[in-house]
């Protein structure tokens, strides 16, 4: 009787804390979509954390009102970005994780570890440089500048895949060349088949940096035409909170949306990452 | 196959070099086309081609002026056009690549003519271009795949961190940008951060911030992620889906739309302070000049919202390969929860996220967004274009990109990479999952 009661005890101490934990993970994004869909676009209009009166007014807005903040711009040029760079950066990154997973050549440690030294450097030191090279090729207010950077820089974090790949068993190749099938053959008639929850994971990943990454389009994209959802966002003060709200909770909830169909892919992807590291 | 085995020494090939590697010595490819491997041969001749025609055309000058930095002022009143040291600098650094792209191609031409050479000593056949050219899908894949992403990665990570190396060597920043030449200094910007009254207290101040910070949030965030996990792990809990829904939600939100939203929750017209003053006191600046450990210790409650549900994730992931039976024997045996916790699951998965607890630990200490967003571009008395909440990264930030401070951002870069690497490389190559890679073929 005495454990029992002490099992319920904790049982029921445990859902208050995790009640707890929900609220607190999911209060600010309530705010934000409440704020989102208020009737006055400030802040100070509001009634503590909620809005007085409710409308759908800050989204018509957000698409219709576009003369000094043209959002819908801002979201097809951070969407063109994003796509381009998922494609082009997860190809590289899934052939380069493939080739350090499964060829043993000379120089591959040395190519290992100058990786993560360069990964130990702050991650803008370089963007004077970044901005003076592409100044030189030409791609300042360029998107494709971007999509450039982007997908170049996107090798570097190879290694959750290639701890995947480590776990695909060497065998299976080793059968398939005694076949007499040629290393392309084996990476892409055996392992790339095998090998879908990573490169969800890996088109995930490199679509959300772009699509939130606001360091690099604030230096490079001047114009204002050129804006991507985060700059835009960024300019934005208390006055237009709610234009801010409504423009978070539009490019959030599709990310939100992906994350929970693939979470599955997620949560494995990142695993790989870390035990393998 | 297994050919190429033995090393081949650079005594071994200059004694036994026959004619045509010699003649490869001399002009790269002739030594392959002798051997009537016509289309090897005219590669390798045309990359000699090309460097020619390369540092005839301005290599040359590219490489001299990497050591010279420009020579010749701006003077828009005699219409003189000087050199621009920077973009010098920059094709300095490129011209030197290409040197050693050019060394590297020479090597490997000698190195595949005395490789033909021991094959025809052995009675083979030299391989033909369709051949060979096959052999980059095949045993070469790994060369072919890799060309591209080490091409990128040189261009748009390597060049632009050696160029920032350099820069923290010159005096390039302040007053002397291009049109006005800049010059090699030596060490005098190091010697400057940790002297000179301008910048060295306000670095000292900063580094101190820095460490406290990357330590306590990398404590709080990666206990409250295991914490939470085990909690989800529980028997009584369930709907567990459910529960994880709402931290997966915050690590869904993009983090520039986290950390603006609390910054107007935190903002003078903010909920929080129509709260307070919808109690009758006064407003409060939480992010203001003054506010100095109320934006700390906000900073780091919101760095746990953003950081702990990966954290969580991640443990559940490592939490489910763990081995239950060993659980089991240790119930059975009597241990209490908090034993078990202690002696099992903790070691397990300190043991396995050890790369992670390091990457989290440099994610931190590197953390620009938090601060940026918060405060970003406050200047507070007795630091140097800084605040008392910046971290390195940020004062990095304002010196360099805001204020032209260009050596002196370059010098604090490497400091911060000094101490980084310094930390992750010893753990990391003394970590288990470095030295026994292949344990799990």
């Amino acid at each position: 009787m005495k454990r029992k009661t002490a099992r319920m005890i904790d049982t029921a101490l445990t859902h208050l804390i995790l009640i707890a934990v929900c609220f607190i993970f999911l209060f600010p994004c309530l705010w934000l979509i409440l704020a989102s869909f208020s009737k006055s676009g400030s802040i100070y209009s509001f009634k503590g954390f909620f809005p007085q009166e409710y409308s759908l007014d800050t989204f018509r807005n957000l698409f219709t009102d576009t003369e000094m903040y043209n959002y819908p711009q801002w979201f097809r040029n951070t969407l063109f970005i994003a796509v381009m760079s998922c494609l082009l950066g997860s190809f590289l990154v899934i052939l380069t994780a493939y080739t350090m997973s499964r060829f043993q050549f000379s120089g591959r440690k040395m190519i290992m570890k100058t990786t993560l030294v360069l990964g130990m450097f702050p991650s803008f030191m370089g963007m004077i440089a970044v901005y003076i090279i592409m100044t030189q090729f030409g791609l300042i207010n360029k998107m494709w500048g971007l999509i450039l950077i982007y997908s170049a820089n996107a090798p570097m974090g190879y290694l959750t895949q290639k701890g995947f790949f480590d776990t695909i068993p060497i065998s299976i190749d080793e059968a398939a060349r005694i076949d007499g099938a040629t290393n392309l053959q084996v990476f892409y008639k055996i392992n790339l088949p095998l090998s879908l929850p990573i490169i969800v994971y890996t088109a995930l990943t490199s679509f959300v940096f772009p699509w939130s990454d606001f360091i690099l389009p604030k230096l490079l994209l001047k114009e204002k035409d050129l804006y991507t959802v985060a700059v835009g966002l960024m300019n934005l003060g208390e006055t237009e909170f709610s234009r801010f709200a409504a423009g978070s909770v539009f490019i959030a909830v599709p990310i939100v949306i992906l994350y929970f169909c693939l979470m599955k892919f997620f949560v494995n992807g990142m695993t790989f990452g870390a035990v393998k590291g | 196959m297994k050919r190429g085995n033995r090393k081949n020494t650079v005594h071994d090939v200059l004694k036994r070099a026959g004619r045509n590697v010699k003649l490869s010595m001399c002009v790269m490819g002739l030594g392959q086309m002798l051997y009537g491997q016509i289309g090897k041969g005219l590669c390798y001749f045309a990359v000699l081609v090309m460097a020619v025609i390369y540092f005839v055309h301005r290599g040359f000058k590219d490489l001299a002026g990497l050591f010279t930095l420009g020579t010749q002022e701006a003077d828009t009143w005699l219409g003189i056009e000087g050199d621009n040291s920077v973009v010098m600098l920059l094709m300095g650094i490129l011209s030197a690549i290409a040197v050693l792209f050019l060394v590297y191609c020479y090597l490997s031409n000698i190195k595949d003519a005395y490789e033909t050479q021991k094959l025809c000593e052995r009675g083979g056949r030299p391989m033909g271009f369709r051949e060979e050219l096959k052999q980059f899908l095949d045993r070469k894949f790994y060369k072919t795949v890799l060309l591209l992403p080490i091409l990128g990665v040189c261009v748009f990570n390597i060049l632009p961190i050696v160029f920032m190396i350099l820069i923290a060597f010159t005096n390039y920043g302040g007053s002397t940008v291009p049109p006005k030449l800049v010059d090699w200094v030596g060490i005098d910007n190091f010697v400057q951060v940790a002297t000179l009254s301008q910048f060295a207290p306000t670095f000292i101040r900063i580094l101190g911030w820095n460490l406290m910070w990357a330590l306590i949030s990398t404590a709080v965030n990666y206990f409250a992620g295991l914490g939470l996990a085990l909690l989800l792990n529980k028997d009584c809990v369930k709907g567990k889906a459910f529960w994880r829904a709402f931290p997966m939600l915050a690590y869904a939100v993009p983090g520039f739309i986290t950390l603006l939203g609390f910054k107007f929750m935190f903002s003078y017209g903010g909920p929080v302070n129509q709260i307070i003053t919808g109690m009758g006191h006064r407003a409060v600046g939480f992010l203001d000049i003054d506010a100095k450990w109320m934006a700390r210790i906000i900073g780091f409650t919101i760095n746990a919202w953003i950081s702990v549900p990966s954290i969580m994730l991640l443990a559940t992931g490592i939490l489910s390969n763990r081995d239950a039976s060993q659980m089991e024997s240790a119930k059975i045996d009597g241990a209490s929860a908090f034993q078990q916790f202690r002696h099992i699951t903790l070691p397990f998965v300190l043991f396995s996220t050890t790369p992670v607890l390091i990457s989290q630990f440099i994610g931190n200490f590197n953390n620009f967004g938090i601060f940026f967003f918060l405060r970003g571009g406050l200047y507070i008395d007795g630091y140097f274009l800084a605040s008392d909440t910046d971290l390195l990264i940020n004062w990095l930030y304002n010196l360099s990109i805001n204020n032209n401070y260009y050596n002196v951002g370059a010098t604090i870069s490497l400091v911060i990479f000094i101490i980084t690497s310094l930390i992750s490389l010893l753990i990391y190559t003394n970590s288990t999952s470095y030295r026994e890679e292949d344990t799990f073929r």
